[in-house]
């Protein structure tokens, strides 16, 4: 019963119509500064920062459905997303007439050209297969992939020797498409678990995990005595500060670390409600959990901006040398999109939390998101075996050897073998409904740390990207 | 009596020898049947994506420096990791043991359920009895005037779609049965017969295949490879190299390295290629790739202006000076490039050599006069308290330095690949025929339906994708009574018997 009043929205349609329209304004207005400033309209820097208002605009829309419940958003959300792919394509475009090859060599141009693909895939499913809220999820992924290459070196990087050849193209081409896929399919198992009856106070469970997990690989940044450690970046290079071979340098910001392990304990408080709601049988507590979610995304937002303002301004001083240093976004990508992704995971729980009667109705039902879960990832996993075996065929050809258990090879590998045992799973033992559709959650959590985690956490080979 | 025992004796043998042969039989048909459950198999894939994991994220010492994995690890915790084989997971016995399993009970699994599948592939069934017709979900009836009509009109409306038809002889009619793609029920055994075919070349290359790297300098020739642990490998011909090179972009970054290798075997040059990164040179199964290219720190050639210094008689000339090379400037003078050092730094009134890198180069002449019989150092640039340079009866002017150049190969023997490529490309195809290829079958016999009309039973089914294939089946039968030109009756009347009687 308590579950059923959570009403309580801060804005209604009309409000939320002007906030988001102003916001847009606003950005454009930016832009066109910045056009007057540069006198160039139509630059690959310019095209991008579109293409983030448009997404930024689209997913706004998702999520101000999930607001109001007027279905006109998810159309008008949807031509966003078309003015978005447009821009974008521009950018891709311009990028590849700069650089004279195809977006594929360093992370800045594998983003472009996994948005776009994103982007084109979203418009896809919902068209072909009629999913009209698929951008819920995957807008938001793009909005965090485009703000990430706001802040990459995004310089035209001319190819060293190893990554001139066809085979690259061909290898990053499918890597692109199946990791979209992949996406594609991670987004429509949620959809399912939603059409399929999971209670939402799973899905706050699900949530809450993620933020915790989020913030306990922020917190591994936490200095002792409430700083915060992030890496030192050099302006005039462009490039991390680093002490010694392979080495960086890091800087400790004052009280920031106080400040994420804050907003730990408010992340870390839905999950704790939860589990007790659990143990001690009462629902009253998950009402307050979504609550502590609501209160959660203000804190995590507070954090974000305290992050952004502290990591833009000033000089810090570092453990490991002497003298203050400057640090940048650029140095820190992964924590900006960890926190920004926070942020987004919530907001996309609050969307189910307030809207689920109405999301249920505009998507296909149960059985159909099954099929059409497994058709995808019957795409994807003959690209992903397709883009092992060019990988390999190009390695062989430059390093002479076409398999050497590099980090990234071998966890291309094991995702690979994940999504075979989905299909194993699902052709040999008949497994459907909700055992495929975690299966396939598990698969997405692979590719996504075979694309991240690899190149930022692992070493190899594989430094291009 | 003793013959009675004897006897005995032997029979209990035998019985033994029996019960023997059986436990074992029984040991190894158990020992079977785990290999070749899905059980055994997804455990041991499970544990195969775990230590592969691990081996990402410990240290590998192949890639690894030794003094990174020092830096890393405690000498206690290096020492575990190193006797436990986790340092060098890809290569120790179990892991490649556990490969060796994974293929086995891939093997197990695809032979135990191979002989039905083929069963089902070799036997199309082409007639399908009462009870079959009673249960299959997609199907429908056609009343029609006359059976032979029906028929025909059934294999036009077939040929329409694109589908060949076959006509099955019945006691006393026939019916029609059309199948495509049967092949698609082998797919899955083509997939991991392709799987079977990668690992097989891939263990081929662990057990038989190596790697080395193979350093030349322009104009040297060698056979010998220098492999990972530092021992060097003889290869049955020679590698010459003719000429090397480098292009950079404007800030420095490679362009493209590029070598010109001439292969001779036997004291013959067999051929040649200009072999860049991405572009090897192959001969006789082993494969020379560009892999890097450095300065040797070397100096080839000195190209430098002489002017005589005052009260000299001579004119300026342009000299060129290899290393230990003595050039004669004058009837009576002579210069002799003694040092070259790539990296000077001067310490205690001597000049040291900092590096091999080529950063800050001096270089040591020695001029000699006949007539004084006298030699002085010359050093370039000055080095004071060490160069003569004012003594010296020239002076010189440096304008170009050469120094030596080398091409790092990478040379590679696998002789497993051609498997592993033959691997991929069967499993394309069969991955193709797993998800893109349907088997799908049709079949059309005459009937009585329950009112006593002749009627078609049209009857289909597919291994796959069946919302597409319901589509189809629907099509084909609208399409079969546009032949027949009548109108549509009740679909599934399942308790029709057959004209014939089957």
């Amino acid at each position: 019963m308590a579950r059923a009043k959570v009403e309580q929205h801060p804005a209604t349609g009309t409000t939320m119509v002007v906030m988001v329209g102003l916001g847009i304004a606003f950005l454009l207005f930016i832009a066109f500064l910045n056009v007057v400033k540069s006198g160039n309209i139509l630059s690959e820097a310019n095209l991008l920062y579109a293409a983030l208002v448009f997404y930024a605009g689209a997913g706004a829309l998702y999520l101000g459905f999930g607001v109001t419940g007027t279905d006109a958003y998810i159309k008008f959300a949807s031509l966003m997303t078309w003015a978005g792919l447009l821009a974008n394509t521009g950018a891709v475009a311009h990028r590849w007439y700069e650089a004279g090859h195809p977006p594929f060599a360093s992370i800045y141009e594998m983003l472009l050209s996994f948005v776009w693909t994103l982007a084109a895939l979203t418009l896809i499913a919902e068209k072909r297969y009629g999913v009209k809220v698929i951008g819920t999820v995957t807008m938001p992924v793009a909005i965090v992939g485009v703000i990430l290459m706001q802040l990459l070196p995004s310089e035209v990087r001319p190819l060293v020797p190893a990554l001139q050849s066809t085979w690259l193209h061909v290898h990053v081409t499918l890597a692109m498409l199946a990791y979209a896929a992949c996406a594609l399919s991670f987004a429509l198992a949620m959809m399912f678990l939603i059409q399929d009856k999971v209670k939402t106070e799973i899905f706050l469970a699900a949530t809450s995990i993620f933020t915790v997990g989020i913030y306990a690989a922020v917190l591994t940044r936490f200095e002792k005595w409430g700083g915060f450690n992030v890496i030192a970046w050099d302006a005039e290079n462009k490039a991390e500060v680093f002490v010694s071979r392979g080495v960086r340098l890091f800087v400790t910001i004052p009280d920031l670390g106080w400040l994420m392990l804050l907003v730990f304990a408010a992340v870390l408080t839905p999950l704790v409600l939860y589990v007790l709601s659990r143990v001690k049988k009462n629902e009253g507590l998950l009402a307050i959990a979504d609550r502590a979610v609501f209160i959660s995304i203000l804190l995590q937002s507070l954090a974000l901006v305290f992050f952004l303002v502290r990591v833009r301004s000033g000089q810090y001083p570092s453990l490991d040398a002497e003298g203050l240093y400057a640090t940048s976004l650029s140095a820190s990508p992964f924590i900006l999109s960890a926190l920004v992704g926070g942020i987004f995971a919530n907001l996309l729980y609050l969307l189910l939390l307030w809207r689920r009667a109405d999301l249920e109705r505009l998507l296909p039902d149960a059985d159909a998101l099954d099929r059409i879960t497994y058709k995808t990832i019957c795409i994807a996993f003959p690209l992903l075996t397709l883009m092992i075996a060019a990988g390999a065929y190009w390695a062989n050809r430059a390093w002479g050897s076409y398999w050497n258990w590099d980090p990234k090879e071998t966890w291309a590998a094991i995702t690979w073998l994940v999504y075979a045992g989905y299909l194993h799973m699902r052709i040999t033992r008949g497994w459907r409904g909700r055992r495929a559709a975690y299966f396939a959650i598990l698969g997405f959590a692979v590719v996504m740390f075979t694309f991240f985690g690899v190149t930022y956490l692992l070493p190899g080979l594989h430094a291009y990207a | 009596m003793l013959a009675k025992v004897g006897a005995e004796r032997a029979l209990q043998d035998v019985r033994k020898r029996k019960d023997m042969a059986l436990s074992l039989r029984s040991a190894s048909r158990q020992i079977w049947q785990t290999l070749s459950s899905i059980k055994t198999g997804v455990v041991l894939i499970i544990l195969v994506v775990i230590f592969s994991a691990a081996g990402t994220v410990i240290l590998q010492r192949p890639m690894t420096d030794s003094d990174d994995m020092q830096r890393a690890y405690s000498p206690a915790m290096l020492r575990f990791l190193d006797l436990t084989g986790l340092t060098d997971i890809f290569h120790t016995r179990w892991f490649i043991g556990m490969m060796i399993l994974v293929s086995l009970s891939i093997i197990a699994a695809s032979v135990q359920r191979f002989p039905n599948a083929w069963r089902y592939f070799a036997r199309p069934y082409k007639s399908p009895d009462d009870s079959f017709r009673k249960v299959l979900p997609t199907q429908a009836q056609i009343v029609v005037t006359d059976e032979e009509q029906g028929l025909s009109a059934a294999e036009r409306a077939f040929q329409h779609m694109g589908l060949k038809t076959e006509r099955i002889v019945r006691t006393e009619s026939f019916s029609l049965f059309s199948e495509r793609s049967r092949i698609s029920e082998m797919a899955v055994y083509i997939v991991h017969a392709s799987l079977l075919l990668i690992f097989f070349g891939f263990i081929v290359d662990s057990l038989y295949g190596w790697r080395g790297f193979l350093m030349l300098s322009p104009g040297t020739a060698s056979n010998q490879v220098e492999m990972k642990n530092g021992s060097m490998r003889t290869i049955p011909f020679a590698i010459r190299c003719d000429g090397t090179g480098e292009e950079t972009y404007a800030d420095g970054t490679p362009k493209r390295w590029w070598s010109k290798l001439a292969v001779v075997d036997g004291g013959r040059e067999i051929s040649r290629k200009e072999i860049v990164v991405n572009d090897p040179l192959v001969y006789q199964g082993l494969r020379f790739y560009q892999a890097s290219y450095g300065r040797t720190g070397k100096l080839d050639q000195l190209i430098l202006n002489a002017n005589p210094a005052n009260g000299t008689a001579g004119a300026p000339q342009e000299i060129s000076l290899a290393m230990n090379q003595t050039v004669a400037l004058d009837a009576d003078t002579s210069v002799q490039l003694v040092e070259f050092i790539p990296d000077f730094v001067v310490q205690d009134g001597r000049v040291y050599a900092r590096s091999k890198d080529v950063v800050n180069p001096a270089v040591h002449m020695i001029v000699t006069s006949k007539k004084a019989n006298a030699s002085v150092n010359v050093w370039l640039p000055e080095i004071p308290g060490v160069d003569e340079n004012a003594s010296s009866p020239y002076t010189f002017d440096p304008k170009d330095l050469k120094t030596g150049v080398f091409t790092g190969l990478q040379v590679s023997h696998e002789p497993g690949q051609w498997a592993v490529w033959a691997g991929v490309v069967l499993m394309a195809i069969g991955l193709t025929f797993v998800f893109y290829v349907v088997h799908m079958r049709f079949w059309v016999v005459p009937v009585v339906d329950a009112r006593g009309r002749v009627a078609l039973w049209i009857g289909g089914t597919a291994n796959r994708n069946r919302d597409a294939f319901e589509h189809k089946f629907k099509r084909i039968v609208e399409q079969i009574q546009k032949e027949l030109k009548l109108e549509p009756v009740a679909s599934a009347q399942p308790q029709a018997a057959s004209t014939a009687g089957r």
